[in-house]
Order: structure tokens, then sequence, then C-alpha cells
């Protein structure tokens, strides 16, 4: 009864969607995985209307429909239940779910309260949640915040004609078992007034849940399977893909780690909530990969080095000294340089030139009395340039106007010239084309060459295994396993797969 | 040409394009005694200008100037009598210092900044009110003479407080192009996230870019002191809108991040011709507020960088 045909989806140098063919049925259960960036995130939003396909057809019963915004999509009986809550935590239950259609409820401009908590009421039986409509939605568990959203989603049938399709994303990256077997019951009994698209990273509760999967990766959908004949190790393969390129990691030039020169020790560091019990090493030369689904604690490990977010307990020694106040600063003052994900809002400056970024992170090494030495600065900007060809103008060039290799670039410059003997990449080739990853990874080989340490959250599982020395899989913040990647010696993905999910 | 490229240009255009269309008006406004004497008028506003400019640079506003400049003139009067000259570099001291817990409270106890300069303003305010016993003092004009006399008058036939504010001018050039402070400032205005990242203590240099409003606000008010031989907690009133107006149509927008003290200087001149094209087009002077109100928010909605401000409460 929905039917995705053919669909096309293009942001500027990236086809984010490469005909993408998809269907569900009336109170079928559609499973979607994929990697990061596969491409699953953009398929749901033109399901639901946030974006708007660019070729193909959207078809409800046969007919062509597009929609030009979610309320629109709402209105042809397609909601989502968002991952990252859209409850309104100050509001209470029955406003949240009836956000936007409260007219229903006024006469003479008054809200009839009493008409909105009995309907709500009703809505909350659906999912089977006994609680006071009229109770403020941040005193909520996570839990049944997430079966109010599903509610909220619910009032469709009784507000369209047609059939309901409901997309859950990640619903259950936050709950417990108990919550995770709750919440399936719960779906499958809704079958009977809607149909549901199920995405997440957990592929056994895919395999459970699911009528069918759909596996995509690189904006395709490479496989479609029935669950009952499907096996979990083959739709790993389709989701990790190729094989690995050796050479295009540069493992060729990929040398052994000192393990007598310890940059970074992790003691027995825990942060609640986020990480537990994390205990590492980081030698000089060695490339030490983090490697977990998003939301593991891997980036919060790498904030608490970087000193953006105190650990409650443990100790995080820099080369041999206990780090005790925790701010970049100080973590800058060590040695340490941070390439963050967000490259346009944390790595550089728009709005400053190739040299002005450059410097920017040891001032102190290009002034006198507070007066700086701009010439210096120009020269070890042209100097970078050149040794890392990166494409400017001049070291007159806004940053904001580079592409993003060459951003990357900067911000790599302005850490290694400042001699940064321990870098922190976070997704460091994400958004680049494979031109512009290569000279990231010759880079990585480089520093290491120079006796740098890097900790690293790879964009793909593939670029963790090719660059590594050392990967620990991380997952609901505890350390799984420890791998050594020697050359000729390299986990599989489906080692690593293994312990992530 | 692109408009981009052409929007860097459009402060000093608007003014040449001013003093063309009030020069019409009457020729005699283009008489060099008659720009001179203007600049001089003008100096002033422009030094408070100067000192608000460092704050809307890194993306914050100063709301408090005006009111520091009025408790200095009191306090200018004040402390002549007991210290002399070095009344001049206390009142500089005390402007400072109310810059820095107006920093202190914006950065450390994460209050906007324009709403802790206001709380910050009316503390300085009422100091002035509560030190001058609401009343206009008066200096001793001999001691004036000796302690300040060499800010007024005229040296080689230019005002000497346009030499002032030119001297400030310069060193407020050398701040913002030549020394790690004004490199620090601008990474705040056009990115403080990436500033943090790169290890800068971004309070510090916050702290200080107030520091140096209140520091300019309270020359202002040195001077006001000194040219009307006297302090009353009115005297700056009227002065913060057409300043920050200068430093806004000047080309800093209120997001910060480009712009500068140059800038705010041909701001300043833009004010002081657009008062003088109101005295050729009998516009009374308790209405010019009304223009500058209305300037303020059409240069406010032409220059604000709207990618950085996501929701407006």
């Amino acid at each position: 009864m929905f039917e995705l045909r053919k669909v096309e989806k293009n942001f500027p140098n990236v086809r984010a969607l490469k005909g993408i063919d998809f269907r569900i049925e009336r109170g079928e259960i559609i499973g979607l995985v994929g990697e990061n960036g596969a491409g699953k995130s953009t398929l749901m939003k033109i399901i639901y209307g946030a974006y708007q396909h660019d070729g193909g057809e959207v078809l409800i019963d046969g007919k062509a429909v597009r929609f030009e915004n979610p309320r629109q999509a709402m209105q042809k009986g397609i909601g989502m239940v968002f991952q990252e809550q859209s409850l309104i935590g100050n509001l209470s239950v029955m406003e949240n779910i009836f956000l936007g259609f409260e007219q229903q409820f006024v006469r003479f401009g008054v809200v009839n309260w009493k008409k909105m908590a009995a309907a709500a009421r009703f809505q909350l039986a659906k999912v089977k949640l006994k609680i006071d409509p009229k109770t403020i939605t941040s005193k909520l568990s996570f839990a049944q915040r997430q079966l109010v959203e599903l509610a909220k989603v619910l009032t469709l049938e009784e507000r369209v004609d047609g059939d309901l399709v409901i997309l859950l994303d990640e619903p259950t990256s936050v709950l417990a078992k108990e919550e995770v077997e709750l919440l399936f019951r719960l779906v499958r009994e809704l079958r009977s007034r809607a149909s549901f698209i199920f995405v997440s990273h957990r592929l056994d509760e895919v395999l459970e849940l699911a009528d069918r999967i759909y596996v995509m990766k690189d904006g395709e959908v490479v496989d479609h399977v029935v669950s009952t004949e499907a096996v979990a190790e083959n739709i790993q393969r389709r989701m990790v893909g190729r094989d690995i390129d050796k050479e295009y990691y540069r493992e060729e030039k990929q040398r052994p780690y000192l393990p007598e020169k310890v940059l970074v020790e992790l003691d027995k560091v825990s942060l609640p909530g986020k990480y537990y019990d994390i205990s590492l090493k980081l030698h000089a030369g060695e490339v030490l990969t983090l490697v977990g689904v998003e939301g593991s604690g891997r980036e919060a490990i790498l904030r608490s080095i970087f000193g953006l977010q105190r650990p409650l307990f443990g100790t995080i020694s820099i080369k041999g000294d206990r780090v005790r106040s925790f701010n970049a600063r100080n973590s800058v003052a060590r040695g340490v340089g941070y390439i963050p994900r967000e490259r346009k809002v944390e790595g550089i400056v728009s709005g400053m030139s190739v040299y002005e970024n450059i410097t920017l992170s040891q001032l102190r090494n290009y002034s006198s009395a507070g007066f700086l030495k701009i010439p210096k600065e120009k020269a070890t900007a042209r100097e970078w340039i050149s040794k890392l060809h990166i494409k400017a103008p001049s070291e007159y060039a806004d940053c904001g106007h580079l592409s993003g290799g060459n951003q990357q670039k900067v911000v790599l410059s302005k850490w290694r010239s400042g001699g940064s003997d321990i870098i922190l990449l976070d997704h460091p080739t994400r958004g680049l084309d494979i031109g512009a990853k290569e000279d990231v990874y010759d880079m990585v080989r480089a520093m290491n060459a120079d006796g740098a340490g890097i900790i690293l959250i790879a964009d793909t599982l593939e670029e963790a295994i090719g660059l590594s020395h050392t990967i620990a899989v991380i997952k609901d913040g505890k350390i799984q396993k420890q791998f050594d990647c020697k050359q000729g010696a390299r986990p599989s993905l489906f080692d690593l797969v293994h312990y992530m999910i | 040409m692109n408009l981009d490229k052409l929007k860097k240009h459009f402060p000093w255009i608007t003014l040449v394009v001013l003093a063309i269309f009030v020069g019409l008006l009457d020729p005699n406004f283009l008489r060099p005694e008659n720009l001179l004497q203007l600049a001089g008028d003008i100096s002033t506003l422009f030094i408070m200008a100067l000192g608000i400019t460092f704050v809307i640079y890194i993306g914050g506003i100063d709301l408090s100037a005006q009111s520091v400049a009025n408790m200095t003139t009191v306090l200018a009067t004040l402390l002549l009598p007991l210290m002399g000259g070095f009344a001049a570099l206390a009142c500089i001291a005390i402007g400072a210092v109310f810059g820095l817990v107006s920093g202190f409270v914006s950065t450390r106890l994460k209050v906007p900044s324009f709403i802790a300069t206001l709380a910050v303003g009316g503390v300085a305010l009422s100091v002035g009110q509560y030190a001058s016993g609401q009343k206009a003092l008066y200096m001793d004009a001999a001691m004036r003479e000796q302690a300040f006399g060499w800010m007024t008058g005229n040296i080689a036939g230019l005002p000497r407080e346009m030499l002032i504010a030119a001297v400030l001018l310069v060193i407020g050039l050398v701040i913002e192009r030549r020394m790690v402070v004004g490199r620090v400032l601008k990474a705040i205005g056009a990115g403080e996230l990436a500033a943090s990242a790169s290890g800068l203590n971004v309070d510090r240099y916050k702290m200080i870019a107030f520091s140096m409003s209140g520091a300019c606000a309270a020359i202002a008010g040195l001077l006001f002191a000194v040219k009307l031989s006297g302090g009353s907690p009115v005297i700056a009133n009227g002065f913060l809108l057409p300043a920050i107006v200068a430093v806004l149509v000047g080309g800093t927008p209120l997001t910060g991040g480009v712009g500068g003290v140059l800038n705010t200087a041909i701001g300043a001149l833009i004010v002081a011709v657009v008062r003088t094209s109101m005295l050729y087009l009998d516009v009374p002077a308790t209405a010019q507020q009304i223009f500058f109100g209305l300037v303020l928010i059409v240069a406010i909605a032409l220059t604000i960088d709207r990618s950085k401000v996501r929701t407006v409460k």
C-alpha cells in the first residue's frame, strides 16, 4: 500500500539515495538496517516528509504523492516516532499528544481540558500506559516518554482515513531489556492498527521483530530478505560491503608503535551514564581506534581526554602526569590536539584566514609581549599549505570558503605545526570525497612516523580496521574487547560487529 | 563585483554620499574648518563607541557605557581637588573595573551581556547620583586648567579632542590588528566554539573586551567633565543610542566577528553628518532620537548574520 519507486535524493556533491525501491503492506513490520551514512535517515526523512525526493515516485495505494512537510505526510497517515525525542518537557502529556491539533478541544477560544484529558487517556490506552495525562512530561521515564511519542503518532488513526505507517527510529537504543520486550509486544499488537518501519543498529532485534528486512549501503538497497529466512552473518556482510583495499588505507606505511613510550593512559575511568571502567593506553606512533555504535560512549571518552568532560572516577594521565583540572586549555598545553566531527563549528573559524586559523591554538609562539609576529605566522602557513597540499589561493584565504578536505587539512596543520603529538580524530573523513580521504590517511601515517599518537573514531569500520594498531570495541560505555591489528593479522568486520551489537 | 564584496564598502560610501548631500544643502558645510569642527564635536561619542566596538566584535553588547560616562563626570569632578591630574587615571581604572564586572557577570555567571551591562549600568548611574547628591557639580577653574587644560582647545588648528580620539583610534587599531587580544576577540566573534576548542581562555578575553569598553566610556565621561567644567549624572544622556548606531552603521554587526574600530570611526562620522543634516532640515534636537532609533533597527536588520542566531527572543 505504501511504496517507493526508484527514489533519488541528491545533496550538493553527494548522491544520498540511488534509485531506492521500497514497499510496505498493511500490518507489516519492516526492518531497515545499514551502517552510519548508508542513507537510512535520508530515506526516513523522505518517507515522513522532512525531505522531498528529486527522482522516482512515492506511492500510496498506487497513487503518486508528494509531501512538502511532515504535516502533509501525517495527513496521509505517516507518522514518525523520533529517536531524539520530540516531546516538550514542560508541557503535560496530553498537551504533547495533541500539540498542533488542539483546535478540536477549543470552544469560543477556550480549551476544554477535560475533553482533552479523556481523549489523551484513550490514546494512552492504545500503548498500555497508565499515567495521568496531566502529568508534566519531564517527570516521565525515558521509556514512558517513548510510549507517549507512540501514542501521539497513533492519534493519526482517528484523524486520517486510510492506513497508518509508523516509523520507529532507533527506539530501543536507550531502553533496558525488559522495556525493549514490552515495546516489541506492543508493536506486534498494534499491527492491527498500523504498519511499522523499524530502524535499528541492533540486528538481533530487527531479526526478532521485523517481517522483512531492507539492507542499505551507500544510498542503495543492497539486500532485501524475509526475516525467517535471513542469516545474520549474510546481512552483516551486505551492510559493510566490499573487501578492504589495503593500499587505500596506506597499510604498507604502518610501522610498529613504541610500546615503552606511553602518551595517554586511562586507568579505570568512569563517567556514569556515559562510560564505565575504561582502561586504555596510547603509545607514540600508535593509532588507537574506539569502535562502537552511535551513543556507545566513544565520543564521551574522547571529550574527556581533551578535557571537555570531567570523569567522576579513575585517572587520566598525559605523558605520565595525572590530569587534575579538566579544560581544553590544559590539554592543548600538554600537546593534545582535537579534530572535531563538527569541522565548521569547532574546527575552523570561518571568517578568519588560513594563517589566522593555523596559529590560533599557539598564539604564544607567534607573539612577544602581546604583539603578534604576523610575518612568522604567514611563513608557517605557507609552509603547511605546501606540505599538505592545501588548495587555497593564499594564506590570506578565508577558511570558510575552502572545501571540506582543505578545511580539515587546515585544522590538522593547526595542531601539527604547534607540535601537538596526541591527536584526537573524531570522524576525520566525514563528508570528504575519496581523494581527500586518502590525504587524511596519508597524514595519519605521517604523524605516526613523527612519533605522534592518534586516537580515532572512524567513519566506517573498514577505516577503523585499515588504520589502527589497536581497536577497542565499546558497547554501552564499556570496553567489550580489544584487538591487536598487526599487519596481515587484522580482525575482520564480523569480529568487530559481533562485539558491537 | 558581487553584493557581498560591495557590502564591505557600504559604510564609507554612505559617509561620502551623505556629506555630498548635506554639501548640496549648504556649501559651507564642506569647508575644512567646518568639517574639523564636526570631527571634534563627535570625538567623545566616538570614544564611547570605540569601546563598545570591542564588545560587539565578540558578539555581545554594552548598554552600560552611557551610565559609566555619567558616573565618571561626577567622580572626575569630585576627585580633581584630591588627586589633581591623577584623577583621570583613577576614573579610567574605575570604568575598566565596571566593565570587568559586566564581563564577569556575562561569562562566569552566564548572564546575557545585554542584561549584565544593563544591570551594571544601573549600578554606575546610581553611584553617580549618590556621589553627586543629585546636583550638578563644578570644577575649580584653575585646578581644571592645570590638570586637564591640555585636553581642550586647538593645537595647530586641530581640535585637541579630535587628536585624543585619533590617538585612541590608533591604539585600538594596534590592539585589533597587531595584538594577540585582537586576534582572539576576532576568533570569539567569528567562531567561539572553535576558539575554545583551540585551547584559548575565551572567558578571560571576553572580560578584557568588556573592561576596554568600560575604560573608553570613562575616558568619554572625563572629556565631558573637562569640556563642561563639571559633573552631573545626566550629562551623557542620549549618547548610548547614537554610539551603538555608530558601531553598527560602521559595519560591525551585532553578531560580531567582522568590522572593527576603523569601521566605528566611519560610523561615528556618519552619525555626525546625519546630525548636522538634521540641523539644516530643521529637525529639533529632541526629535533626533526618533531617527537614531529607526536607523538602529534598519542597521541591525541589514547587518546581522542570521546563520549565527538560531532563534530570536
